[in-house]
């Protein structure tokens, strides 16, 4: 229901040494679910608070549907802004009840008691509390606690929603439940939601856009496919799951797509980024379940030799550790009935359409 | 991959200009500068001037070289140092009887120590003159008829002004010793053992050093505190002839007063217990590994054996030392026509009926200390609470400053507050000398690092996010305080009133010197009286004092835990 465009936006701490979050740009589209991703200290939460107006930025302005909120020169309040936050420790307050809780800002918005009783009871049946209203806050479960900070921010209907980590409290199967009752609350009542989290998978489930972010500057904006499958460098391709960078020299470029050869092995038809000439020492990265392990000796000449050094049974899958031209170690995922001992002879094939080629020394 | 808009309008954001919060901030800024930091600057401004020279160290060299200052510095050091060692003698075996041993009836011990610690140390030094006084002393007199002379001891000297000294001083040791003892994660002391070291071996080895740098620190706590009591220096000190440096202060606003010399030797003596804290604090900050276990299991408990007996029996002579002697020699002379006849034809309520109904002070002196500490404690803890909140829960510029500048007091005893408050406003146009205000701005500035330290406590276990998320549902400063902040630390802040009003009810060491006969207070009455030499009525007085703030605690404790528990 709104609009956030985020504009060069820069904070520093200590005293200007530090920058936590740097030039960040950002145009967050009404109605979607755009996560802010990043390892901690990646400048993710100091950018949601800005947002929020609990932090004044030191440049750049931050407009909510075309109205500046913070910009150096002034912040609108919190109190102001009409936002609802969730925060990573639930900050429901302990000594209020469930109803306490969550009629609060009604209640600061002058509602009558009825109305509050109406929209409280409602939202309460939306997050699956009924019955709960009377509860203290220690006589809830983890889980509970997270539903009613959800309930709390959501019943004031704000146009935007933001979330700090709020699912890293949760034991896994709960995260997994709330992570699907998340999504559908954002569409169900189309809330633009801002969240921030450092669990990769949980942005790539929950996202309409992902937002990555590295020591406070923004390394890629797109839908979790392109992140994912396309990253904008070495930092992205990294933080987003397990990633091989296999070494290999530019062969061919000017044609639609260009040509690496790995370094002990096969020539590629993948995109060399602009700039590159012949002969350039390149890395390309791979992901582990985009190569495929075959016997030694198959994969028709377009295979690179290698040697099993670790198997691990995963369950769903096997994870092997092989060495290929160099002994360099590759980490590749196979289906479980690809079975290989430690110390086999086998050939990797690389599916060029999943590959990503970044130069030897620059991001 | 980024779009970049164009500022579609540049609407002045909302700053909110001047808002509340900022006055009140600003408020408790004020009173902070006016309590604490102004009459110290004059102290320091009136010590290095005088009316002929202008700047002049010559209040300094005056205090260090002639023999009347020099010694009053010596006797304080003295006491100070008897009284922090036999702090820790008596402090120390209690707490580890407490907290590591199965001594009996340890329920016995932690009352001991905290009626030590309530008694008002002038109120033990009267009892002990009633007791140990040279010539009319019951005990003496009664060990002199017996045939005993050999046994009789002279109160008024060095050792007597110690031994009333540490009955108040003990628990300092005894507190902090117990919290390092109890918080010392138990797997410390399980590994020792479990590489074959026996219990007393672990005790020594690995538990004393664990919690030294806390019983030093209750040991300077100790000796701190004893320097600054003006009330037993002053009854047990001056007639054997030990002034100190509080006593010889006092002496120096008889009439002509002599500020310049006055304020020198209040900075003499600021710079000892400032030392003395500072040190504290060092030992204090190295104690913080010892708590690292927090979820640890509690420790095994030490079995004495018949020994356990003997770590009882102490407690019952510390018992009798502290509490029993001194409330029965108060109890026993108030009720009695004259000390020295013992029959029921002799006893009596006239000391009560007297001090109660014709000494026409005491009404109004118990009036006014209710009133000066219920008011001191609520303004302690509410700039407490404020100055806490600014230093927690903001980035304002300086806010280091004042949380040091809120810490000063504790570096300043009782008898230089009130110098410092004197020279301060005597320069202003305001006469607030002898008026009860000025009584209320010592008490209030005396107390103040006690509600800062309440509030910061309890501040710190309410994270932040509890604010934040009433202000994004447009909940404004004031409506978060009232609804989130306040109900979260009030039973925080209700004990640190508890821990204001207690010592203010019963405070002397500042008000000896700014009272009037108007702003005069229980403690000063009880001294007063005491100076005339009525023995009987000022024990009168001084049992309803115990009364009154036993009461008091009792009706605060109610209302307190009533409130901590509905808010729950």
């Amino acid at each position: 229901m709104a609009r956030i465009q985020i504009d060069n936006l820069s904070k520093h701490y200590a005293g200007g040494q530090l920058a936590a979050v740097q030039t960040f740009s950002l145009d967050i589209a009404d109605n979607r679910f755009v996560t802010l991703l990043g390892p901690s200290g990646c400048g993710k939460t100091t950018t949601l608070r800005l947002i929020a107006g609990y932090l004044k930025p030191d440049t750049g302005t931050i407009q909510v549907d075309g109205t500046v909120v913070s910009s150096p020169e002034g912040v609108t309040p919190p109190d102001k802004r009409g936002m609802g936050m969730v925060f990573q420790n639930y900050a429901v307050w302990p000594h209020k009840t469930v109803f306490e809780n969550v009629s609060f800002g009604l209640m600061i918005r002058r509602l009558g008691s009825a109305e509050i009783r109406t929209k409280v009871m409602a939202m309460l049946d939306l997050v699956g509390l009924q019955g709960y209203e009377d509860r203290l806050p220690s006589q809830l479960s983890g889980g509970q606690q997270q539903r009613v900070a959800l309930a709390r921010s959501l019943v004031v209907e704000p146009g935007i929603l933001l979330l700090d980590e709020p699912l890293s409290n949760l034991d896994a199967k709960l995260r997994e439940r709330m992570r699907s009752e998340l999504k559908q609350i954002q569409r169900r009542t189309g809330i633009t939601f801002v969240y921030v989290t450092h669990d990769q998978s949980e942005a790539l489930a929950l996202s309409d856009e992902i937002a990555v972010m590295h020591l406070g500057v923004l390394q890629q904006y797109g839908s979790p496919r392109d992140i994912y499958s396309r990253p904008a460098n070495r930092v992205v391709a990294d933080f987003m799951g397990q990633v091989n960078f296999v070494p290999g020299r530019v062969v061919g470029t000017g044609e639609a797509r260009g040509r690496v050869a790995l370094d002990g092995g096969p020539q590629l038809p993948v995109d060399v980024p602009a700039g590159m000439a012949h002969g350039d020492a390149v890395d390309v990265a791979i992901r582990p379940e985009n190569i495929r392990l075959g016997a030694a000796g198959s994969g028709n000449g377009a295979s690179m030799p290698a040697r099993v050094a670790e198997l691990t049974f995963l369950g769903n899958m096997n994870e092997y550790v092989v060495a290929g031209a160099n002994e360099a170690r590759l980490r590749v995922q196979t289906h479980p009935t690809v079975l290989f001992g430690v110390g086999d002879s086998v050939a990797l094939e690389f599916d060029p359409r999943q590959c990503t080629v970044f130069g030897r020394q620059a991001g | 991959m980024v779009t970049i808009a164009a500022p579609a309008t540049l609407a002045r954001p909302k700053t909110g200009g001047i808002r509340l919060e900022h006055i009140v901030m600003g408020g408790a800024i004020a009173s902070l500068i006016v309590l604490v930091v102004l009459p110290l600057a004059s102290l320091i401004l009136g010590s290095v001037s005088s009316e002929d020279e202008g700047f002049s160290v010559g209040n300094f060299v005056r205090a260090m070289e002639r023999p009347l200052y020099y010694r009053a510095l010596i006797n304080s050091l003295v006491l100070g140092a008897w009284t922090g060692l036999f702090s820790l003698l008596i402090g120390l075996p209690l707490a580890w009887a407490v907290s590591r041993t199965n001594t009996p009836f340890k329920g016995f011990i932690r009352l001991t120590a905290s009626l030590s610690y309530l008694t008002p140390p002038f109120l033990t030094a009267i009892a002990f003159v009633n007791l140990f006084g040279p010539n009319a002393g019951l005990i003496n007199a009664a060990l002199r008829s017996a045939g005993l002379d050999f046994l009789t001891f002279n109160i008024f000297s060095m050792a007597g002004l110690v031994v009333v000294t540490v009955l108040h001083t003990f628990p300092f040791v005894y507190l902090l010793a117990t919290s390092a003892l109890e918080s010392v994660d138990a797997s410390y002391e399980e590994s020792a053992q479990i590489l074959g070291a026996g219990k007393w071996r672990t005790a020594l080895q690995i538990t004393a050093p664990l919690v030294a740098p806390a019983v030093l620190s209750g040991t300077l706590l100790a000796f701190v505190n004893a320097i600054a009591l003006f009330g037993s220096q002053a009854i047990v000190g001056i007639p054997g002839r030990i002034y100190t440096l509080p006593t010889r202060i006092y002496a120096l606003f008889d009439y002509p007063p002599q500020y310049g010399l006055a304020s020198a030797l209040s900075l003499i003596f600021v710079a000892i217990t400032v030392i003395a804290l500072f040190l504290q604090r060092g030992y204090l900050a190295r104690r913080s590994y010892v708590t690292l276990g927090g979820k640890g299991s509690r420790p095994q408990l030490i079995d004495l054996g018949p020994f356990r007996w003997v770590m009882f029996g102490f407690t019952v002579v510390v018992f009798l030392v502290a509490i029993a002697a001194p409330y029965a020699s108060l109890i026993g002379v108030s009720f009695i026509k004259s000390v020295g006849l013992w029959s029921w034809e002799n006893v009596t309520l006239q000391h009560y009926r007297f001090v109660l109904f014709q000494y026409d002070v005491t009404q109004r002196a118990i009036g006014n200390s209710l009133l000066l500490a219920a008011l001191a404690a609520s303004l302690a803890v509410l700039i407490g609470a404020i100055i806490g909140w600014i230093d927690l829960r903001t980035q304002l510029t300086g806010r280091r400053f004042l949380d040091y500048a809120s810490l000063i007091p504790l570096g300043l005893p009782g008898i230089v507050m009130a110098v410092a408050l004197i020279q301060f406003w005597l320069a202003t146009p305001f006469a607030l000398y002898g008026t009860i205000a000025i009584l209320l701005l010592a008490y209030t500035g005396r107390y103040i690092p006690l509600g800062v330290r309440a509030a910061n406590a309890s501040l710190r276990q309410v994270d932040s996010s509890l604010e934040e998320s009433a202000h994004i549902l447009g909940a404004s400063w004031l409506q978060t305080m009232r609804h989130i902040t306040l109900p979260l630390i009030r039973p925080g802040l209700f004990a640190g009133w508890l821990l204001v009003f207690v010592p203010a009810i019963q405070e002397l060491s500042a008000s000896i010197l700014l009272f009037s006969s108007s702003s005069i207070t229980v403690a000063v009455a009880i001294f007063n009286l005491y100076e005339t030499g009525y023995i009987e009525p000022v024990s009168a007085l001084a049992n309803i004092n115990m009364i009154i703030i036993g009461v008091a605690i009792l009706i605060a404790n109610r209302l307190g835990g009533q409130r901590a528990t509905t808010s729950d």
